[in-house]
């Protein structure tokens, strides 16, 4: 389902953040990529929705080679690709519902479908009701719920996310963790940023480990 | 339907700079509307004394049929002139006896008061040329005097004249400052999205789904605008328009066709249609390398 070859990155400033990356990631599987701060996590994940390009290799997802993908194209990749992030990046004008129903709209898709999505979504993560609430009110728990949640929304194959629990706190952490164990269950391919050793041993998942920008081995 | 949420929401967030953005776009559209309500009146009034314009060259009494003549002939040979018809005292008499008015004067005096006269009409209505032409003729020896009543209409109309480049140079100002004030607002609305913005293109918008609601958020305060600025013109010109009919009863509806033409349909489309083009010029230029 996506794999890395022999993959490098520089930063501007010569800042090499990734160096001959090579992993792959099977379809349906649950992957882990750690390593302590600053050792490319986050590049790899801005790498594959496409944030950033990489200056050599290939990145391919779904048999296409997405660094070669013309910028017309990346939208419509994107929508294929779940993305949560550790700071839930919902947006505080709208509502609940509304954040909810951003990527099926620009779908396109007809209202009364988004409504029955939507709603459908909300009672999964237990905020059915509060669907017209300001997302600023809820707890760090319940955002991060509405953002996977917004993630999962398109049903896409792929879910990306960058230290989903790092701003959290334990119990919070493992309702989370659960989520995402049960897309993955539904045979969604994860891959999971975290340095939280504990989350990773206890999950039993696969983990790339990254140091100074390379694999370790 | 999202389109319209989305400027909504824009203006929420932009709130008062909306209002700004609007405001200049009603400053220049009603600049230009004034310029050209200005130029239909000056047309006009210059189209209505094109036609009436005449003068009246008076003859000395005694002269003789030939000499009125010959003073014919030197008048219509004279350049801008397109007719001279000579109008004898007993004419003149006649078509004054027809008006009631007229006749009780007249018959107060003994004989007939009027003299021999020639009228006038010039080719086209230009201030120099009549005055030459005037000057002329009253040099010659037969005229006891010309009659010429339409400089004070052309002083008027100078003054018009005077306003309208005032409001057509004011316009072309608050055109380019409005151009300015709505592109820069809404890249400072782009600014204050740029979270939004993000996760946007995250969830997979494409660059129009990102642009299109900047656009018509130009296109609404330029349809406000515009439309706006038709109200206002329309209310200032109808309340100068009733100010000058009670203090000279001059009714300028009327005369100059005033306020036909701020209502006709051309005009409000007109005026809408400028605010529109700004706004969307405006968003259009706020669209630089943001979305990159
Ligand atoms: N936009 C950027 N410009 C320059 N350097 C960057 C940028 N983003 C990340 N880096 C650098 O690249 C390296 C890897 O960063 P990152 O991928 O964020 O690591 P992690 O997510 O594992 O903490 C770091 O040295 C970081 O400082
Ligand atoms: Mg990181």
């Amino acid at each position: 389902m996506i794999k890395f070859s022999r993959v490098f990155k520089v930063y501007e400033k010569n800042i090499q953040a990734l160096t001959d990356i090579n992993f792959e990631v099977a379809k349906g599987e649950f992957v882990f990529l750690t390593g302590p701060s600053g050792a490319g996590k986050t590049t790899i994940l801005k790498l594959l929705y496409r944030e950033e390009t990489p200056d050599m290799g290939s990145i391919i997802v779904d048999d296409t080679d997405i660094s070669r993908l013309s910028s017309g194209k990346v939208p419509f990749y994107r929508r294929g690709i779940g993305f949560v992030f550790q700071d839930f990046k919902l947006i505080f004008e709208r509502s609940i519902y509304e954040n909810l129903a951003l990527p099926l709209e620009i779908t396109g898709a007809p209202s009364k479908f988004i409504r029955h999505t939507v709603m459908e979504s909300l009672e999964k993560i237990g905020l059915a009701g509060r669907e017209n609430h300001n997302p600023w009110h809820i707890s760090g728990g319940e955002k991060q719920k509405v953002a996977i949640a917004r993630a999962l929304i398109m049903s896409p194959p792929v879910l990306l996310a960058d230290e989903p629990t790092g701003n959290l706190d334990e119990a919070s952490a493992g309702e989370i963790m659960k989520m995402f164990k049960d897309a993955n269950a539904k045979g969604t391919t994860v891959l999971m940023a975290s340095h939280n050793k504990e989350i990773i041993s206890n999950s039993g998942f696969r983990a790339v480990r990254l140091r100074g920008g390379r694999v370790e081995e | 339907m999202r389109l319209f949420r989305e400027v909504v929401l824009n203006f929420k967030r932009s709130g008062f700079m909306s209002f700004v953005s609007i405001g200049t776009i009603i400053l220049a559209v009603t600049m230009l509307g004034g310029f050209y309500i200005m130029q239909t009146v000056v047309n006009f009034a210059a189209d209505q004394m094109q036609n009436r314009v005449e003068a009246v060259v008076f003859i000395k009494d005694g002269a003789s049929a030939e000499e009125i003549k010959l003073l014919g002939d030197e008048i219509t040979a004279l350049s801008g002139v397109k007719e001279a018809r000579y109008i004898s005292k007993d004419d003149a008499y006649q078509d004054f006896a027809k008006d009631p008015e007229m006749q009780k004067i007249l018959s107060s005096f003994e004989g007939n008061p009027l003299p021999d006269s020639i009228s006038v009409k010039f080719n086209d209505y230009k201030a120099q040329e009549i005055n030459s032409a005037v000057a002329a003729i009253k040099t010659k020896m037969a005229v006891e005097d010309v009659e010429y009543g339409a400089a004070e209409i052309e002083h008027l109309l100078n003054v018009i004249n005077a306003v309208k480049y005032i409001a057509g140079a004011a316009g072309i100002i608050f055109v380019i400052a409005a151009l300015l004030v709505v592109s820069n607002i809404i890249k400072l609305t782009i600014y204050n999205r740029r979270q939004d913005i993000y996760v946007l293109k995250m969830v997979g918008a494409t660059g129009a789904d990102i642009r299109l609601p900047f656009i018509f958020e130009g296109i609404a305060h330029g349809f406000l605008g515009g439309f706006l600025g038709w109200l206002i013109l329309y209310a200032v010109v109808s309340f100068l328009a009733f100010q000058v009919k009670k203090e000279t009863g001059i009714d300028l509806a009327a005369f100059y066709a005033f306020n036909p033409a701020l209502l006709s349909p051309k005009f409000i489309f007109g005026m809408t249609g400028a605010g529109i083009v700004l706004g969307l010029t405006g968003s259009l230029m706020s669209q630089g390398r943001i979305f990159k």
